[in-house]
């Protein structure tokens, strides 16, 4: 009887803390790894680290997006992210005294673009991933007509410090990243706003009814979303020294993958920082473990493609179980026959 | 426990040629409530079994036992004179099969379909004789009308959303008692929207056929109605049957005492038994729209608990989110400084947060009060819920538990401790004891006059009119309106039903609805012909620009580009259909376009047999999302890097010929009409055709209501699979009509398909929300689409500017749908 209560209550502790599994994934494929080169160390680590952070960075804001629930996405990052890194070509130019005030205007830029979605989908009640996907598209344009402007690929000197030094041995992008999941790890954890958001994305309805200011909750989200995805073009322009029009195309895959990783629940309601950060390694050492193999870049994607919708259908069952769980309440009436066959 | 299902040709009872299913023991228990305690019944031809008992008595779980749709915890199902079917199991299917048809109480039409094809849903298999099989649909829904409600005049082809409540009740009705092979009816509350005549049109016709040998069982709060058609009464109560007889032995008087009239008068009596204290201060003022007399006005005082009776939906609901919301259009004025916390009785969908435990349900209310980076803090947060749990006798040791852990009484002791445990001096209540049981009711009426005691306001909708003689006054609802207002001692329940049927003249109830749905016809006019209007100026603005664009060869110069899209605007159709979107849509028509001019080419077989496959896969995402339940947005946005990853490992650089065959199909030449416009007509056509097809109709009913659906027996992957199998097969056209136009491939010439389509989908009148779908309307959005570009570049804009305005353009297009439809659709 107390074996069977020590195995339920871990059972309940990896349910609660989902990030322990990107965690252990990210131990295995290391270990394997390092086994299989052998000229795997912690160099490379750190490269991984550093490819991550920029993973894990615009992955926080897609997190409180994805919270938000109702299948709710942010599509239009990986435009923001490009974008803003020509603007910062444009508007920064190279020099140390026009960065304060570019930076100033690209965050206004992020806040603005997240502001128009957040109207879209909460004002015009339009589905969040068609709103984002159009507003994506109006911002292609953006900085498809950018790039024919850009003065050359000058980095200020400080945003390239940021972007590519090292403190300790420890890239300051990885620390800026570590610190911007903690802060979000706090606010999820210990704030209002995160006890709000996770009462919206669980349900809306009661959310409202129980006093939530639900609209306000959802636009935040997407306005934290698309700023810290400008702030991230910002880096990784400074980090590439540059920024080409494909830039920020593969976030937008792997930012629903590092969530999804990560254990934070698609269909909204509960975030986990912490699962994010795992959820952005175990990606970024996938991609890399593949060109390590030396696969195509086209199996590359296969796999990136592969890999998400596995996970998302072994998660599927966690929430499955959640709704059958619910569904045996007695105010519920219409309980699925299959869900019945299943409980007894 | 004993589950059992067993067949016996000779039943031995009374009358063993008449019985057809006798339940017997049955239980069923849902946590900690036993919804049905060992219930016995046993029906026999002929019958019209009146089943009563009060709300949560079991009623809804015995038929739903019976129909199979809940497997019970112990007890058996019999079924006389016919051998059991294979498989052992009892289920819907097999209930189905065995003659048993359900009228729900929540109607389970699909409002998108006409009358006739939800007459084909609900026996499909009559459908075998293609084509013209929607005639059979109508002769029959037109003879099932007129044979149980004569003389109602129902146009057969008119689609259901535009039929008033009424209406569509009775084409439910018909549609279930008329189903072939029916041997029992379950008609759970038919008339709760029917006027009075057709309300005895059904009567009769139920007398009709019990004479002829088919069995009823009618459930209804409308007690006469009962005495009227029934011939047996059975009384339910606490998830038992407590009392059984012939109609004659019954009376209205004594069904209401049995069903549990006197547990909540001995209630009254004790709360009267407290002191009285004068009233409180006043805190709502209910004026204006609220009153049939615009001058009176209805002042709510701290310390009151006020009911709000009548008939359900007459604007109870409506008063407590204008109090909630505190709208003053409502016809609500809330004094300074007064807000209203919100009980439910609906916890899953408007009260509990699921993955939360006790406490954190409690606290949110509170928590949400505060601004948004203010801390939470674990101590603070018990001290705050303490006060409130112990007030109400919710058990504190049970904060770390999950909500869905606690029994309902207790799920709702912690939503008004949620609401307790915040300032706000007036409780709304809306129907908070469904599917409560008695015992943890009777505790919380004493909770709810405690709390009324200590200075709050308490406001309670309910629809069990005995909980109002917990009330100090009730306002009695008609029609939008407070009918009456009664105090005191004149609470009763005969006053209560008599002042909400007192305006009501049965017939009244749609003429309600009419102006409401004017309006919502006019805005889906508006809808459907936004398309073609904008074809039309698009087209105009290109003959301004350029006259010679709208000859024959210009034309098809013009629209051969826009054949592809839509091929693929068509695809999507289908997947929006379902309320799903495909993100992966382009990156399909990409791959297809690269094997087809690259495999496809050298070796036909292999290139075939490649292209079949990725149908294949493609057809089996739909199983995936349907089966797992996962969002298509994400799998489809993960499928679309597979279908790119394949296409760049086949061709890593644009390049590629056409098939010879695939470009001589693509290039025929037609007398007179361009060759484009010809393909895109016949596509449409295709599309328009599988659309009217069986299949495509039970694909359209997914849409719309898919729960009405799986209860009917519909196979949920299966018609996944298909629906996503006509969308691979339309786009895999597109792919394939990208190669033989551009004699070439690219992985990535399909990219901007993805947003287009969606986009010509959304323009062509398609709702968002599945189900309605106008492939006529998506061709012409398509079209309009595409000649954007064109139209952009005769213009001199850059063509980079293109994705800036079609983005825009949908957006507007939604923004400004969701102004002319504001108020329809809510979440």
């Amino acid at each position: 009887m107390t074996r069977r209560n020590a195995s339920f209550s871990l059972a309940d502790w990896t349910a609660r803390n989902r990030w322990i599994w990107p965690a252990v994934g990210v131990l295995i494929l290391w270990a394997v790894l390092s086994v299989v080169t052998s000229r795997f160390s912690l160099q490379s680590l750190s490269g991984v680290a550093m490819s991550s952070s920029f993973l894990l960075l615009v992955g926080l804001g897609q997190m409180l997006v994805i919270t938000t629930g109702r299948g709710n996405i942010d599509l239009s990052i990986s435009s923001v992210l490009t974008l803003s890194a020509y603007l910062a070509l444009i508007l920064i130019h190279g020099s140390n005294a026009m960065l304060i005030p570019g930076l100033l205007a690209i965050v206004a830029m992020g806040v603005a673009i997240g502001l128009v979605n957040a109207a879209l989908v909460v004002l015009f009640r339009i589905q969040a991933i068609i709103a984002t996907l159009a507003t994506g598209y109006v911002l292609a344009t953006g900085y498809v007509v950018a790039n024919r402007y850009i003065p050359g690929f000058n980095i200020a000197p400080a945003l390239h410090l940021v972007a590519t030094q090292r403190v300790a041995g420890v890239p300051i992008i990885v620390i800026v990243a570590l610190l911007a999941t903690a802060a979000t790890a706090f606010i999820l954890n210990r704030t209002a706003y995160g006890r709000s958001l996770s009462a919206v994305g669980q349900n809306l309805r009661a959310a409202r009814l129980a006093g939530v200011r639900t609209g306000w909750v959802i636009g935040i989200a997407f306005v934290a979303s698309s700023t810290i995805a400008a702030l991230t073009g910002v880096l990784l322009g400074a980090y590439i020294g540059g920024a080409f029009l494909e830039m920020g195309q593969p976030y937008l895959l792997q930012s629903i993958g590092a969530v999804v990783l990560g254990g934070t629940l698609i269909f909204g309601g509960s975030a986990t920082a912490l699962g994010t950060l795992f959820g952005s390694v175990l990606l970024i050492l996938i991609v890399t473990t593949m060109q390590i193999a030396g696969l195509p870049p086209g199996t590359q994607d296969v796999i990136q493609g592969l890999v998400i919708i596995v996970v998302l259908a072994l998660a599927g069952g966690l929430s499955l179980r959640r709704a059958g769980k619910a569904s045996r309440t007695p105010t519920d009436a219409g309980a699925s026959p299959a869900e019945e066959g299943v409980s007894d | 426990m004993t589950v059992g299902f067993v067949s016996r040709d000779l039943v031995e009872t009374r009358e063993p040629a008449r019985t057809l299913v006798e339940l017997s023991d049955l239980t069923k228990t849902y946590g900690p409530t036993c919804a049905n305690d060992r219930v016995s019944l046993t029906i026999a031809r002929g019958e019209i079994i009146g089943l009563v008992g009060g709300n949560g008595a079991g009623k809804s779980t015995l038929m739903r036992m019976l129909s199979g749709e809940t497997a019970p915890d112990s007890g058996t199902i019999t079924f006389s004179g016919k051998q059991p079917a294979a498989g052992g199991r009892y289920h819907a299917g097999e209930a189905q099969s065995r003659g048993i048809r359900i009228v729900h109480q929540e109607l389970s039409l699909c409002d998108n379909l006409t009358v006739a094809e939800n007459f084909y849903l609900e026996a499909p298999e009559g459908a075998n004789g293609m084509p013209g099989w929607r005639g059979i649909y109508r002769d029959r829904a037109r003879a099932a009308l007129e044979a149980v409600f004569p003389n109602a005049g129902v146009n057969v082809d008119e689609q259901v959303s535009n039929l008033s409540i009424a209406v569509r009740q009775m084409v439910e009705i018909a549609r279930a008692l008329t189903a072939p092979g029916a041997e029992i009816v379950i008609l759970d509350e038919p008339t709760s929207s029917l006027a009075l005549d057709r309300s005895q049109q059904l009567r009769a016709y139920l007398r009709r056929r019990a004479a002829e040998g088919l069995a009823f069982i009618f459930i209804s709060h409308k007690l006469h109605e009962i005495m009227d058609v029934a011939s047996r009464v059975v009384v339910m109560r606490n998830g038992r049957v407590v009392w059984e007889g012939e109609t004659g032995e019954a009376s209205v008087a004594r069904l209401v005492s049995l069903m549990g009239g006197d547990a909540s008068l001995k209630a009254r009596r004790e709360r009267e038994a407290a002191p009285e204290t004068g009233p409180g201060r006043p805190m709502v003022r209910l004026t204006g729209r609220m009153r049939e007399n615009k001058s009176d006005e209805i002042i709510l005082h701290a310390g009151e608990i006020v009911g709000l009776a009548g008939l359900e939906g007459s604007g109870q609901r409506d008063l407590l989110h204008g109090i909630f919301s505190g709208s003053r259009d409502a016809g609500v004025a809330l004094e300074r400084g007064v807000t209203a916390s919100f009980v439910s009785g609906d916890r899953q969908r408007e009260g509990v947060f699921p993955l939360w435990n006790v406490l954190e349900n409690i606290s949110v209310t509170r928590i949400a009060g505060c601004s948004g980076l203010s801390l939470v803090n674990r101590r603070e947060e018990i001290a705050a819920a303490m006060p409130a749990a112990e007030r109400i006798r919710l058990d504190t040791g049970r904060f770390r538990s999950g909500i869905l852990d606690l029994s309902g009484g207790n799920q709702q002791k912690a939503l008004v401790a949620r609401a307790l445990a915040c300032d706000a001096p007036v409780i709304l209540l809306d129907d908070p004891t469904r599917g409560v049981d008695v015992a943890a009711k009777q505790d919380f009426y004493a909770v709810v006059a405690e709390i009324a005691r200590a200075g709050r306001l308490v406001i309670w909708y309910s629809t069990e009119d005995l909980e109002f003689l917990e009330c100090d006054r009730v306002l009695v609802f008609s029609h939008g309106r407070i009918n009456r207002e009664l105090t005191g001692d004149a609470i009763g329940e005969k006053a209560i039903v008599d002042a909400s049927f007192e305006r009501a003249g049965d017939g009244k109830e749609g003429a309600a609805r009419t102006a409401q749905q004017t309006h919502s016809r006019a805005a889906e006019r508006l809808v459907e012909s936004a398309p073609f209007v904008s074809l039309a100026v698009v087209l105009a603005a290109m003959a301004w620009a350029n006259p010679t664009s709208l000859s024959p060869f210009g034309l098809d110069l013009l629209l051969s580009p826009a054949l592809s899209l839509v091929l693929v605007a068509l695809g999507q159709m289908f997947i929006i259909g379902g309320s799903e979107i495909d993100l992966g849509a382009g990156a399909f028509a990409g791959v297809i376009n690269v094997l087809s001019a690259t495999i496809l080419v050298g070796q036909p077989g292999l290139g075939v047999l490649s292209i079949a496959a990725l149908l294949v896969i493609y057809a089996g995402l739909g199983a995936l999302i349907q089966a797992r339940r996962i969002p298509a947005i994400v799998v489809t946005l993960g499928a679309s890097f597979i279908w790119l990853g394949i296409g760049y490992t086949l061709q890593p650089t644009p390049g590629g010929s056409s098939p010879e065959w695939l470009t001589a199909i693509f290039s025929v030449s037609f007398p007179l009409v361009p060759t484009s416009i010809v393909f895109i007509l016949v596509t449409g056509l295709i599309a328009w055709f599988v659309n009217r097809t069986p299949v495509g109709v039970a694909l359209r009913a997914f849409g719309n209501n898919p729960q009405a659906m799986a209860r009917g027996g519909w196979s949920p992957i299966r018609y996944a699979t298909i629906r996503y199998l006509f969308s691979g097969l339309f786009i895999l056209a597109a792919g394939l009509s990208l190669t033989a136009i551009n004699t070439a491939s690219d992985i990535n010439s399909g990219n901007s398909y993805t947003l287009l389509s969606v986009a010509a989908v959304v323009i062509g009148g398609c709702s968002l929300f599945g189900g309605r779908i106008s492939p006529v309307g998506v061709v012409a959005g398509a079209i309009t689409l595409s000649l954007i570009g064109a139209l952009l570049g005769m213009l001199n804009v850059n063509s980079d500017y293109n994705a800036a305005v079609q983005g825009l353009l949908l957006l507007v297009i939604l923004a400004f749908r969701a102004l002319v439809a504001r108020g329809g659709e809510d979440e």
